[in-house]
Protein backbone atom coordinates (compact mmCIF):
# COMPACT_ATOMS: atom_id res chain seq x y z
CA UNK A 1 0.00 0.00 0.00
CA UNK A 2 3.06 2.37 1.06
CA UNK A 3 4.84 1.43 -2.16
CA UNK A 4 2.02 2.11 -4.22
CA UNK A 5 1.46 5.59 -2.33
CA UNK A 6 5.09 6.39 -2.92
CA UNK A 7 4.85 5.53 -6.83
CA UNK A 8 1.96 7.47 -7.35
CA UNK A 9 3.49 10.78 -5.60
CA UNK A 10 6.86 10.21 -7.60
CA UNK A 11 4.81 9.99 -10.77
CA UNK A 12 2.50 13.11 -9.89
CA UNK A 13 5.47 15.60 -8.94
CA UNK A 14 6.96 14.15 -12.39
CA UNK A 15 4.02 15.33 -14.30
CA UNK A 16 3.70 18.53 -12.36
CA UNK A 17 7.59 19.86 -13.05
CA UNK A 18 6.97 18.28 -16.70
CA UNK A 19 4.13 20.49 -16.90
CA UNK A 20 5.77 23.75 -15.56
CA UNK A 21 8.36 23.06 -18.23
CA UNK A 22 6.33 22.89 -21.06
CA UNK A 23 4.09 25.94 -19.53
CA UNK A 24 7.21 28.04 -19.19
CA UNK A 25 8.91 26.97 -22.97
CA UNK A 26 5.61 28.01 -24.46
CA UNK A 27 5.08 31.00 -22.19
CA UNK A 28 8.21 33.06 -21.72
CA UNK A 29 7.13 35.28 -18.51
CA UNK A 30 6.65 32.18 -16.68
CA UNK A 31 10.54 31.39 -17.35
CA UNK A 32 13.35 32.62 -14.43
CA UNK A 33 13.39 36.39 -15.00
CA UNK A 34 17.29 37.05 -14.69
CA UNK A 35 17.75 34.69 -16.87
CA UNK A 36 15.29 35.36 -19.64
CA UNK A 37 16.01 39.47 -19.23
CA UNK A 38 19.56 38.55 -19.63
CA UNK A 39 19.28 36.75 -22.75
CA UNK A 40 17.15 39.50 -24.07
CA UNK A 41 19.34 42.85 -23.32
CA UNK A 42 22.80 40.48 -24.98
CA UNK A 43 20.21 39.96 -28.19
CA UNK A 44 19.64 43.69 -28.37
CA UNK A 45 23.21 44.61 -27.25
CA UNK A 46 24.02 42.02 -30.25
CA UNK A 47 21.90 43.57 -32.44
CA UNK A 48 23.27 47.18 -31.88
CA UNK A 49 26.49 46.71 -32.50
CA UNK A 50 26.79 44.02 -35.28
CA UNK A 51 26.09 47.50 -37.73
CA UNK A 52 29.31 49.69 -36.81
CA UNK A 53 31.21 48.52 -39.80
CA UNK A 54 28.42 49.33 -42.09
CA UNK A 55 27.55 52.99 -39.95
CA UNK A 56 28.42 54.50 -42.99
CA UNK A 57 25.79 53.41 -45.53
CA UNK A 58 23.37 53.96 -43.08
CA UNK A 59 20.29 56.58 -43.80
CA UNK A 60 19.92 59.27 -40.74
CA UNK A 61 16.79 57.17 -39.63
CA UNK A 62 18.44 54.27 -39.33
CA UNK A 63 21.40 56.09 -37.39
CA UNK A 64 18.51 57.93 -34.98
CA UNK A 65 17.30 55.05 -34.40
CA UNK A 66 20.46 52.87 -33.31
CA UNK A 67 21.19 55.76 -31.21
CA UNK A 68 17.78 55.86 -29.35
CA UNK A 69 17.75 52.12 -29.06
CA UNK A 70 21.46 52.36 -27.45
CA UNK A 71 19.91 55.08 -24.86
CA UNK A 72 17.22 52.78 -24.51
CA UNK A 73 19.67 49.80 -23.48
CA UNK A 74 21.78 51.86 -21.10
CA UNK A 75 19.83 51.62 -17.94
CA UNK A 76 19.04 47.77 -18.49
CA UNK A 77 22.90 47.29 -18.37
CA UNK A 78 23.47 49.75 -15.76
CA UNK A 79 21.50 47.29 -13.77
CA UNK A 80 23.71 44.72 -14.40
CA UNK A 81 26.74 43.06 -11.66
CA UNK A 82 29.38 45.61 -11.53
CA UNK A 83 31.70 43.81 -13.79
CA UNK A 84 29.41 43.21 -16.71
CA UNK A 85 28.06 46.67 -16.33
CA UNK A 86 31.66 48.08 -16.18
CA UNK A 87 32.58 46.16 -19.97
CA UNK A 88 28.98 46.38 -21.33
CA UNK A 89 28.88 50.13 -20.81
CA UNK A 90 31.72 50.71 -22.48
CA UNK A 91 31.23 48.79 -24.75
CA UNK A 92 27.86 50.55 -25.75
CA UNK A 93 28.68 53.78 -25.66
CA UNK A 94 31.54 53.23 -28.09
CA UNK A 95 29.06 51.72 -30.66
CA UNK A 96 26.79 54.50 -29.54
CA UNK A 97 29.21 57.26 -30.05
CA UNK A 98 30.18 56.14 -33.36
CA UNK A 99 27.06 56.20 -34.64
CA UNK A 100 26.22 59.52 -33.29
CA UNK A 101 29.92 60.40 -34.80
CA UNK A 102 29.00 58.95 -38.04
CA UNK A 103 25.11 60.99 -37.95
CA UNK A 104 26.75 64.22 -37.31
CA UNK A 105 29.26 63.67 -39.87
CA UNK A 106 26.07 63.11 -42.95
CA UNK A 107 24.78 65.91 -41.65
CA UNK A 108 27.50 68.03 -41.42
CA UNK A 109 27.89 67.71 -45.40
CA UNK B 1 87.49 82.77 -0.46
CA UNK B 2 89.00 82.42 -3.86
CA UNK B 3 89.40 79.07 -3.39
CA UNK B 4 85.71 78.08 -2.40
CA UNK B 5 84.65 80.26 -5.37
CA UNK B 6 86.83 77.92 -7.75
CA UNK B 7 85.41 74.73 -5.92
CA UNK B 8 81.95 76.07 -6.66
CA UNK B 9 82.71 77.04 -10.51
CA UNK B 10 84.41 73.57 -11.26
CA UNK B 11 81.46 71.52 -9.38
CA UNK B 12 78.62 73.51 -11.04
CA UNK B 13 80.73 72.80 -14.49
CA UNK B 14 81.12 69.19 -13.72
CA UNK B 15 77.56 69.19 -12.87
CA UNK B 16 76.48 70.94 -16.51
CA UNK B 17 78.36 69.13 -18.53
CA UNK B 18 77.28 65.16 -16.58
CA UNK B 19 74.00 66.37 -17.24
CA UNK B 20 74.37 67.21 -20.99
CA UNK B 21 76.39 64.41 -21.59
CA UNK B 22 73.84 61.84 -20.37
CA UNK B 23 70.87 63.92 -20.22
CA UNK B 24 68.25 63.71 -17.73
CA UNK B 25 65.62 62.72 -20.75
CA UNK B 26 63.48 60.03 -20.35
CA UNK B 27 64.96 56.66 -21.26
CA UNK B 28 64.41 55.33 -24.69
CA UNK B 29 63.04 51.55 -23.41
CA UNK B 30 64.79 48.56 -24.99
CA UNK B 31 62.70 46.74 -27.36
CA UNK B 32 61.45 44.27 -25.14
CA UNK B 33 60.12 46.82 -22.90
CA UNK B 34 58.25 49.11 -25.13
CA UNK B 35 54.52 49.02 -25.35
CA UNK B 36 55.07 47.71 -21.50
CA UNK B 37 51.94 48.64 -19.35
CA UNK B 38 52.07 48.40 -15.48
CA UNK B 39 49.35 48.24 -13.65
CA UNK B 40 48.65 49.20 -10.07
CA UNK B 41 45.38 50.48 -9.38
CA UNK B 42 44.96 48.03 -6.49
CA UNK B 43 47.65 45.79 -6.45
CA UNK B 44 50.00 47.31 -4.07
CA UNK B 45 46.92 48.00 -1.79
CA UNK B 46 46.15 44.26 -1.72
CA UNK B 47 49.98 43.17 -1.26
CA UNK B 48 50.73 42.19 -4.10
CA UNK B 49 53.30 43.66 -6.92
CA UNK B 50 52.02 45.66 -9.35
CA UNK B 51 51.33 43.76 -13.02
CA UNK B 52 53.29 43.92 -15.96
CA UNK B 53 51.55 43.82 -19.06
CA UNK B 54 53.64 43.09 -22.00
CA UNK B 55 51.88 44.30 -25.14
CA UNK B 56 54.21 42.58 -27.46
CA UNK B 57 53.18 39.22 -26.74
CA UNK B 58 49.72 39.69 -26.69
CA UNK B 59 49.43 42.34 -29.99
CA UNK B 60 51.28 38.87 -31.63
CA UNK B 61 48.26 36.94 -31.46
CA UNK B 62 45.09 39.19 -31.44
CA UNK B 63 44.23 42.39 -32.70
CA UNK B 64 44.13 45.86 -30.99
CA UNK B 65 40.13 46.02 -31.65
CA UNK B 66 39.21 42.37 -29.94
CA UNK B 67 40.96 43.78 -26.72
CA UNK B 68 40.12 47.53 -26.96
CA UNK B 69 36.89 47.08 -27.99
CA UNK B 70 35.29 43.38 -27.41
CA UNK B 71 37.04 43.13 -23.88
CA UNK B 72 37.13 46.87 -23.39
CA UNK B 73 40.36 47.94 -21.98
CA UNK B 74 40.64 51.58 -21.81
CA UNK B 75 43.48 53.20 -23.99
CA UNK B 76 44.29 54.92 -21.67
CA UNK B 77 46.88 52.54 -18.85
CA UNK B 78 45.26 52.57 -15.66
CA UNK B 79 42.03 53.95 -16.95
CA UNK B 80 40.24 51.00 -17.38
CA UNK B 81 39.82 49.76 -13.18
CA UNK B 82 39.99 46.09 -13.33
CA UNK B 83 39.52 44.23 -10.06
CA UNK B 84 40.51 40.36 -9.13
CA UNK B 85 37.00 40.19 -8.79
CA UNK B 86 36.19 41.45 -12.75
CA UNK B 87 38.63 38.90 -13.77
CA UNK B 88 37.57 36.32 -11.51
CA UNK B 89 33.91 36.61 -13.14
CA UNK B 90 35.44 36.05 -16.76
CA UNK B 91 35.52 39.91 -17.78
CA UNK B 92 38.96 41.84 -18.75
CA UNK B 93 42.04 39.77 -18.12
CA UNK B 94 39.81 36.82 -16.93
CA UNK B 95 37.99 36.92 -20.76
CA UNK B 96 40.83 35.03 -22.13
CA UNK B 97 42.93 34.31 -19.01
CA UNK B 98 40.24 31.92 -17.46
CA UNK B 99 42.02 28.48 -17.35
CA UNK B 100 39.62 27.21 -19.65
CA UNK B 101 40.25 29.22 -23.05
CA UNK B 102 42.94 27.77 -25.27
CA UNK B 103 45.43 28.97 -27.91
CA UNK B 104 47.15 27.43 -30.35
CA UNK B 105 45.76 24.12 -28.40
CA UNK B 106 47.27 25.27 -25.01
CA UNK B 107 45.24 26.40 -22.12
CA UNK B 108 45.72 29.73 -21.29
CA UNK B 109 46.65 30.25 -17.36
CA UNK B 110 43.66 31.28 -14.97
CA UNK B 111 44.33 35.17 -13.45
CA UNK B 112 43.33 36.22 -10.02
CA UNK B 113 41.72 32.40 -9.52
CA UNK B 114 40.38 32.00 -6.70
CA UNK B 115 41.98 28.71 -5.69
CA UNK B 116 45.06 30.61 -5.67
CA UNK B 117 45.57 32.17 -2.52
CA UNK B 118 47.63 35.40 -1.91
CA UNK B 119 50.52 33.18 -0.85
CA UNK B 120 50.98 31.49 -3.87
CA UNK B 121 53.28 33.94 -5.12
CA UNK B 122 54.19 31.55 -7.89
CA UNK B 123 50.78 32.11 -9.60
CA UNK B 124 50.46 35.13 -8.66
CA UNK B 125 53.54 36.70 -9.96
CA UNK B 126 52.76 35.42 -13.20
CA UNK B 127 51.33 38.81 -13.59
CA UNK B 128 52.05 40.93 -10.57
CA UNK B 129 55.72 40.71 -11.33
CA UNK B 130 57.30 44.39 -11.14
CA UNK B 131 60.16 44.54 -9.30
CA UNK B 132 60.18 40.36 -9.01
CA UNK B 133 62.97 38.40 -10.46
CA UNK B 134 59.93 36.08 -12.63
CA UNK B 135 61.31 33.41 -15.06
CA UNK B 136 58.96 34.28 -18.23
CA UNK B 137 57.17 31.70 -20.37
CA UNK B 138 57.75 33.44 -22.90
CA UNK B 139 61.28 35.03 -23.83
CA UNK B 140 61.02 38.28 -26.32
CA UNK B 141 64.40 37.61 -28.09
CA UNK B 142 63.07 34.07 -28.86
CA UNK B 143 59.31 34.61 -29.60
CA UNK B 144 60.82 37.68 -32.40
CA UNK B 145 63.21 35.59 -33.46
CA UNK B 146 62.78 35.76 -37.51
CA UNK B 147 60.72 37.93 -37.15
CA UNK B 148 60.68 41.26 -40.26
CA UNK B 149 62.79 43.95 -38.05
CA UNK B 150 62.47 47.29 -38.02
CA UNK B 151 65.08 50.25 -36.09
CA UNK B 152 62.47 51.74 -33.04
CA UNK B 153 59.92 50.35 -30.71
CA UNK B 154 60.03 46.99 -30.47
CA UNK B 155 62.21 46.66 -32.81
CA UNK B 156 59.69 44.73 -34.99
CA UNK B 157 57.63 45.48 -38.29
CA UNK B 158 54.39 44.05 -36.73
CA UNK B 159 52.41 45.10 -40.23
CA UNK B 160 55.24 43.11 -41.96
CA UNK B 161 55.21 39.91 -39.77
CA UNK B 162 51.40 39.41 -40.14
CA UNK B 163 51.57 40.26 -43.48
CA UNK B 164 54.07 37.51 -44.32
CA UNK B 165 52.75 34.96 -41.86
CA UNK B 166 54.95 34.71 -39.24
CA UNK B 167 51.80 35.75 -36.73
CA UNK B 168 47.77 35.49 -37.57
CA UNK B 169 46.29 37.80 -35.41
CA UNK B 170 42.73 36.92 -33.50
CA UNK B 171 39.77 39.38 -33.99
CA UNK B 172 37.40 36.72 -32.70
CA UNK B 173 36.31 35.39 -29.42
CA UNK B 174 33.39 32.91 -28.92
CA UNK B 175 30.96 34.41 -26.61
CA UNK B 176 32.64 37.80 -26.31
CA UNK B 177 32.64 39.67 -30.29
CA UNK B 178 29.60 40.00 -32.14
CA UNK B 179 29.43 38.35 -35.29
CA UNK B 180 29.63 40.74 -38.30
CA UNK B 181 30.49 41.26 -41.66
CA UNK B 182 33.64 41.98 -43.07
CA UNK B 183 34.69 45.88 -42.44
CA UNK B 184 34.68 47.80 -45.67
CA UNK B 185 37.68 50.01 -45.27
CA UNK B 186 37.08 53.84 -46.01
CA UNK B 187 39.63 55.66 -48.30
CA UNK B 188 42.98 56.61 -47.54
CA UNK B 189 43.72 59.87 -46.33
CA UNK B 190 46.57 62.85 -47.46
CA UNK B 191 47.31 65.01 -44.95
CA UNK B 192 49.59 67.99 -45.65
CA UNK B 193 52.06 68.74 -42.91
CA UNK B 194 52.33 71.81 -41.40
CA UNK B 195 56.18 72.66 -41.75
CA UNK B 196 57.01 72.93 -45.63
CA UNK B 197 59.83 70.66 -47.61
CA UNK B 198 58.53 67.57 -45.65
CA UNK B 199 56.59 64.78 -47.29
CA UNK B 200 52.80 64.44 -46.99
CA UNK B 201 51.35 62.24 -44.71
CA UNK B 202 49.75 59.12 -45.85
CA UNK B 203 46.82 57.73 -43.64
CA UNK B 204 45.99 54.17 -44.45
CA UNK B 205 42.44 52.96 -43.30
CA UNK B 206 43.13 49.84 -44.43
CA UNK B 207 46.71 49.17 -42.66
CA UNK B 208 44.48 50.47 -39.15
CA UNK B 209 41.19 49.43 -39.24
CA UNK B 210 42.12 46.02 -40.21
CA UNK B 211 43.30 45.54 -35.96
CA UNK B 212 41.32 48.62 -35.08
CA UNK B 213 37.97 48.53 -36.78
CA UNK B 214 36.12 51.72 -36.67
CA UNK B 215 35.25 52.87 -33.09
CA UNK B 216 38.00 52.52 -31.29
CA UNK B 217 39.43 55.51 -32.96
CA UNK B 218 36.38 57.44 -33.71
CA UNK B 219 35.24 59.51 -31.88
CA UNK B 220 37.43 59.05 -29.09
CA UNK B 221 40.66 59.74 -30.68
CA UNK B 222 39.80 61.28 -33.48
CA UNK B 223 36.91 63.27 -33.42
CA UNK B 224 36.80 65.23 -36.63
CA UNK B 225 33.77 64.45 -39.07
CA UNK B 226 35.33 64.75 -42.18
CA UNK B 227 39.17 65.30 -43.62
CA UNK B 228 40.66 68.47 -42.34
CA UNK B 229 38.69 68.88 -39.15
CA UNK B 230 40.84 67.95 -36.61
CA UNK B 231 43.53 70.09 -36.31
CA UNK B 232 46.40 68.63 -34.57
CA UNK B 233 50.58 69.22 -34.53
CA UNK B 234 53.24 66.64 -33.59
CA UNK B 235 53.75 69.02 -30.48
CA UNK B 236 50.08 67.35 -29.54
CA UNK B 237 51.04 63.98 -30.80
CA UNK B 238 54.74 63.73 -28.96
CA UNK B 239 52.54 64.73 -26.09
CA UNK B 240 50.39 61.19 -26.33
CA UNK B 241 46.94 62.61 -28.13
CA UNK B 242 45.77 61.32 -31.45
CA UNK B 243 48.42 59.59 -33.68
CA UNK B 244 50.39 59.65 -30.21
CA UNK B 245 47.45 57.58 -28.65
CA UNK B 246 49.23 53.95 -29.79
CA UNK B 247 52.36 55.85 -31.65
CA UNK B 248 55.06 56.26 -29.09
CA UNK B 249 53.64 53.65 -26.80
CA UNK B 250 52.57 50.50 -28.53
CA UNK B 251 52.64 51.41 -32.23
CA UNK B 252 55.88 51.90 -33.75
CA UNK B 253 57.00 55.52 -32.43
CA UNK B 254 57.20 58.88 -34.00
CA UNK B 255 60.88 58.96 -34.46
CA UNK B 256 60.75 56.81 -37.38
CA UNK B 257 59.29 59.71 -39.50
CA UNK B 258 59.34 58.02 -42.66
CA UNK B 259 57.14 55.23 -42.23
CA UNK B 260 53.75 58.41 -42.10
CA UNK B 261 55.34 61.05 -44.27
CA UNK B 262 55.74 58.88 -47.16
CA UNK B 263 54.37 60.68 -50.14
CA UNK B 264 57.38 62.42 -51.85
CA UNK B 265 57.57 65.90 -52.41
CA UNK B 266 57.05 67.48 -55.42
CA UNK B 267 59.44 70.38 -56.06
CA UNK B 268 58.73 72.94 -58.57
CA UNK B 269 61.37 72.20 -61.36
CA UNK B 270 59.76 74.39 -63.65
CA UNK B 271 62.03 77.12 -63.19
CA UNK B 272 64.97 75.10 -63.58
CA UNK B 273 63.90 74.07 -67.05
CA UNK B 274 63.15 77.34 -68.57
Amino acid sequence: MIKHIMLAAIVIVIAIFSVIQIVSEKVPFLSAGTAYAQDEWKKEFDALCSETQDAMLMSHEKLHDLVARCDALKPRIESLDESQRKVMLKRLKMCKDFYVYVLQSKESK
Amino acid sequence: MKRIVLVVFVLLTVTTVTIAQTGLKKRRPLPFEYGKVILNNYSEKAGLAPVVFDHWLHRARFTCRLCHVDIAFAMKAGTTGITASDNMSGYYCGTCHNGKRTFDGKKIFESCGIKYPLADNKQCARCHSLGKNVDRKYDFVKFTEGFPKERFGNGINWEKTEADSYVTLVDYLEGVTIQRKPLSIPKDITVEPKQAGMPEIIFSHKKHAAWTGCELCHPEIFVGLKKGDTKYSMTEIFLGRYCGVCHGNVAFPLLDCQRCHTKPVEHDTSALLR
